[in-house]
């Protein structure tokens, strides 16, 4: 049995997982840990897709291999990541997609155009919430690209969570023509629970649980439907509990590594404590996933992937 | 004479918003007169403290010689464009685009905080020191990234065209000479030509506070870039090797840019692993002890990962009572910080 293995399966039995599986969660939380392992376990029975969003792609790299750009590598049997990219998302939409080269070069590639997309708010979110829908609908007919699974490693909480308003937002707005179109298909893949889901990844802290909840309320308020699940990354509930050894463990140290022996168990068990409120109010279901220190990326990737091989 | 900028880098997690909030604290304490701005979207900055934060900056309840604000892209571009024009004002409200623009689409933020930046310090010459939170990861680049953006986005002619077409309405663009008609008519043929007239009309309400924005960052981007600008990068003891700092370094590094220091935050004594090394382990303290040596051999690893290549390298200690977010303890943590960086940082009486 792998780590939560059995909790794991609970949360996921509940519903299939959609075509698209939005992981999020603030920095530092696990988030691209957590889309890798998802990611390595479902390869194991599909075709799966790791979709980045980050100056450099950290999940090729941990299976050895080169940092992805925009065009799917795969990187272990059925898995293969990429790191998006708006120029290139740009050029593939206009050139390859909609066979407009000329409009591409003399517009969108334009010096004066090129400039204002670079800091066009929410026009890369737009994009990267398009280029999913592409990958899920006609990326086989026109780049022979088959996945049956798109994982997509969100940006960290606030630029994550603000990409799911941007259809609404642009649908609000007085757009005609091809962007119209667009909209109407990135709003209807977002509504539709078959096609998109969201995994929410926290810590057991106080500040990173605030920061979570509000997240949760954001997603479910956008997406009209609560996350898949939340995954409680280094969980240490099996690591502290009630600790009579304590005395014991502490009398033969120094005054100060005794503090910090204590202050170290004490912030294990505020974790735990932090992990109980998590469980009772979250929406959806939730499941932990234990601390691994000492291992690398790929190790904990592997663990973790193990946990999620029984889910469904 | 100008006030020394502290921007504080790190991925998420690490602590920063804790660590500028400290800072800030202690600055003050110690007699300067101290801003701080919390550029994070998720406004951490206004948990840590437990205080509503706003776009316009507001002294903190309790602390002397300290004002803090918060990046609000919405409220700071309003605010803008009604210092010169208060009709304008109402116009702007009345503009999808503007409306659509709003606090939600987050990438605004870093634009707008490094133009906040430069307006804080006009409005405010007393000022000594201005102590910037910003974004998690890499994202927080943008805001030293923003000048260069947005004065690319500015000096375009796309800009002048799209003012062009506003003055006359025409969704023909028959008003502009043909290489912007044909730009302008290729932008209709995608989004409609009522988008592009509402675009136009949003950047002919906003030029005169978009130009005043410019010089705003084109300062900070100076200000950046001098002697008087401390860039301070956070990282974990428990990042593997500290790669998210090091990603930053790197991203840094690009724009020209360097870190003053790398600090380690919530570290553990060095003594603790030695004693931890040859303790007898008690039954049943076998996972908390194996937890605590990991730990502690993770701090290791990542300190000599990031001696490698930090100009300079400061550790903090773990601070427990911070959880709390206690106003006094994040002082003394700043206090620490401080004195960490005396030796480090050439603070000049220029």
């Amino acid at each position: 049995m792998g780590p939560g293995q059995q909790e794991l399966t609970q949360a996921f039995a509940e519903t299939a997982l959609p075509r698209i599986v939005f992981v999020f969660g603030k920095g530092g939380v696990g988030r691209s840990t957590v889309a890798a392992a998802l990611g390595l376990a479902r390869a194991r029975r599909e075709r799966v897709l790791i979709v980045e969003w980050a100056v450099a792609d950290c999940i090729g790299p941990w299976f050895g291999s080169a940092s992805a750009g925009p065009v799917p590598a795969e990187i272990a049997p059925h898995l293969a990541v990429e790191n998006f990219s708006i120029d290139e998302a740009l050029r593939a939409y206009f050139v390859d997609h909609l066979h407009m080269g000329f409009l591409y070069r003399s517009v969108i590639h334009s010096r004066a155009v090129a400039r204002m997309l670079a800091v066009a708010p929410g026009l890369a979110e737009m994009f990267f919430l398009g280029q999913l829908w592409w990958l899920i609908t006609l990326a086989e007919r026109e780049a022979g690209l088959v996945f049956d699974r798109i994982i997509v490693d969100a940006p960290a909480t606030g630029h994550g969570a603000s990409m799911l308003d941007v259809p609404a937002t642009v649908a609000g707005m007085s757009v005609a023509g091809l962007l119209a179109t667009e909209t109407a298909r990135v709003v209807g893949m977002m509504e539709d629970p078959a096609r998109v889901g969201a995994l929410v990844v926290t810590l057991p802290e106080p500040l990173v649980a605030d920061e979570t909840t509000a997240l949760i309320e954001r997603l479910t308020a956008r997406l009209a439907r609560p996350p898949l699940a939340l995954i409680v990354n280094r969980s240490a509930a099996a690591i502290a509990g009630p600790a009579p050894w304590l005395p014991a463990l502490a009398a033969p140290l120094s005054p100060s590594t005794r503090t910090a022996v204590a202050e170290l168990h004490g912030e294990l068990l505020a974790r735990n404590e932090v992990e109980r409120a998590l469980r009772a109010t979250a929406p959806c279901p939730v499941t932990s996933l234990p601390e691994l220190p000492g291992r690398s990326p790929l190790e904990v990737v592997r663990a973790v992937a193990e946990a999620f091989a029984e889910a469904r | 004479m100008s006030p020394r900028l502290h921007v504080v880098l790190g991925g998420g997690g690490v602590g920063k918003t804790t660590l500028a909030a400290g800072y800030a604290l202690a600055l003050a304490a110690g007699g300067q007169r101290v801003g701080l701005l919390g550029v994070d979207p998720s406004r951490q900055l206004q948990r840590t403290l437990g205080v509503q934060l706003a776009d316009l900056d507001a002294p903190l309840p309790g602390a002397a010689n300290l004002r803090a604000a918060i990046v609000q892209p919405h409220q700071a571009v309003a605010r803008w464009v009604a210092e010169g024009a208060p009709d304008a004002a109402a116009r702007l409200d009345r503009n999808p685009f503007f409306a659509a623009l709003g606090d939600r689409l987050a990438t605004a933020t870093d634009v707008i905080a490094a133009a906040r930046i430069a307006e804080w310090v006009e409005g405010d010459p007393g000022l000594t020191d201005l102590v910037v939170d910003t974004a998690p990861g890499v994202a927080a680049i943008d805001v030293v990234r923003a000048p260069r953006l947005l004065s690319a986005l500015v000096e375009g002619r796309l800009i002048r065209w799209l003012r062009a077409a506003a003055a006359v309405g025409d969704g023909r663009f028959r008003n502009v000479r043909f290489g912007a008609r044909r730009v302008l008519g290729g932008l209709a043929s995608i989004a409609g030509a009522p988008m592009v007239l509402d675009l136009a009309e949003f950047f002919a309400l906003v030029r005169a506070p978009l130009e005043r924005m410019l010089g705003r960052v084109e300062r900070t981007r100076h200000w950046l870039a001098s002697g008087e600008a401390d860039l301070l990068l956070v990282t974990s003891p428990r990042d593997t090797g500290g790669a998210a700092a090091r990603e930053i370094d790197d991203a840094l590094r690009a724009e020209g840019l360097a870190p003053r220091a790398v600090i380690v935050n919530r570290t553990w004594p060095p003594t603790v692993a030695a004693e931890l090394a040859t303790l007898a382990v008690p039954a049943g303290a076998e996972p908390f002890l194996a937890h605590a040596r990991a730990t502690l051999a993770a701090q290791a690893q990542v300190i000599a990962a990031v001696t490698t290549w930090a100009p300079a390298l400061i550790t903090l200690e773990a601070h427990p009572a911070l959880t709390l977010a206690r106003r006094r303890a994040l002082a003394e943590l700043g206090a620490s910080l401080c004195r960490d960086l005396d030796p480090v940082a050439t603070r000049s009486a220029s």
